[in-house]
């Protein structure tokens, strides 16, 4: 259930109260814009994929359900625009393709020090979008199997390949940089 | 008999039925117990990355888009506000022709039957034009082509055709900006 604050808010916001709508920006903009970041990689497309998550929501708000999280409700919209805008940048998706080609064939590059989080943060953005998404919502977002399958509209058997998967890689790509 | 990663992954993602079976296995394959801790480790290295903070505040960003000035409701589409409008406008007629009654009693204002009638006036009018129009007479004379085309002029007027086809292509081209660009 929506806590008592989010939920006033959320009825004022619907009411056209702004202001209100700006206290639930400040709560959660950090949030969002961290599921936005470690799908994007990229600062400035992360903040200005947040606004937009925002602006989805605050168009949205009529259909929340005041009985839900507000939290989660909102950071799942993130997780599924930056999917949109990821699988919509077909050539940045085969650079990253080419890219994590690239690191295979040259294990030197991941021998550079770096910060360990920096390298999860390099690993996951190297992962096809389909991948990043799911360990997104498992992860992060903490949802079972079957809520990413109806997130995402995809069979349960694909999110099960696509995470179990990403791991691989996601293990593969750690443990070479060590 | 080991256990399969989609075993593991299921296990560690508590997505599984087989806990007893797999706890027992567990506990008895050292292998499998070291994949898993594997899995563990990933697991906890993937979540311990560090909330980042924004370079700027989204909510003062927001507040001063002009999509979020009006209420949204009111800018959700512009066929929800025309359907508004209409229904607005039905609703107030009665009660603009009461207020305006007694203004519009001194003042001559045609009724509908009036209005179509002129129509038709001008309607029939203008097929009766179309009946008695007829086309200005031309001199053939004037269309008269020159009864033998020699070589030389056909080639001249093609090269002449072909020169003004390039310079308007590459005016039309010229510094147009690329849009792959």
């Amino acid at each position: 259930m929506a806590a008592s604050t989010d939920r006033e808010l959320i009825v004022r916001a619907r009411r056209g109260d702004r202001n209100a709508f700006g206290e639930l920006v400040t709560c959660y903009q950090t949030s969002v814009f961290n599921v936005c970041y470690r799908l994007l990689h990229e600062r400035g497309e992360a903040e200005d994929l947040a606004q937009e998550t925002f602006m989805r929501a605050y168009d949205r708000l009529h259909i929340f359900d005041l009985e839900r999280e507000f939290g989660p409700w909102i950071r799942r919209i993130a997780a599924n625009l930056c999917l949109n805008y990821l699988e919509s940048r077909k050539l940045t998706a085969q650079l990253d393709e080419e890219r994590d080609a690239d690191d295979n064939a040259r294990p030197e590059k991941q021998i550079e020090v770096k910060e360990r989080s920096e390298h999860i943060r390099d690993a996951l953005s190297s992962l096809p979008p389909h991948y990043r998404i799911v360990v997104e919502l498992r992860h992060y977002q903490e949802l079972s199997y079957d809520e990413i399958a109806a997130e995402l509209n995809i069979p349960l058997s694909d999110v099960k390949s696509h995470l179990f998967r990403a791991r691989k890689l996601l293990a593969e790509k750690l443990h070479a940089s060590d | 008999m080991h256990l399969t990663d989609e075993q593991l992954n299921e296990y560690l993602d508590n997505e599984t039925t087989e806990h007893v079976e797999i706890e027992s296995h567990l506990s008895t394959c050292d292998e499998c117990a070291a994949r898993l801790s594997a899995l563990q480790t990933l697991f906890a290295e993937i979540e311990s990355l560090p909330e980042l903070t924004l370079s700027q505040d989204l909510a003062a960003r927001l507040l001063t888009t002009p999509s979020l000035q009006l209420p949204r409701w009111l800018t959700l589409t512009v066929t929800l506000q025309a359907i508004a409008a209409l229904i607005a406008i039905i609703f107030a007629i009665p009660f603009i022709t009461q207020y305006l009654t007694p203004v519009l009693q001194t003042v001559y204002v045609p009724s509908l039957s009036d209005v179509l009638i002129e129509i038709q006036m001008y309607f029939v009018m203008w097929m009766q034009s179309i009946q008695s129009f007829q086309l200005p007479i031309i001199s053939t004379e004037i269309l008269t082509l020159p009864k033998e085309i020699s070589p030389a002029m056909l080639s001249v007027s093609l090269l002449g055709i072909f020169i003004i086809w390039l310079i308007g292509n590459w005016w039309l081209l010229w510094k147009r900006p690329n849009p792959l660009t």
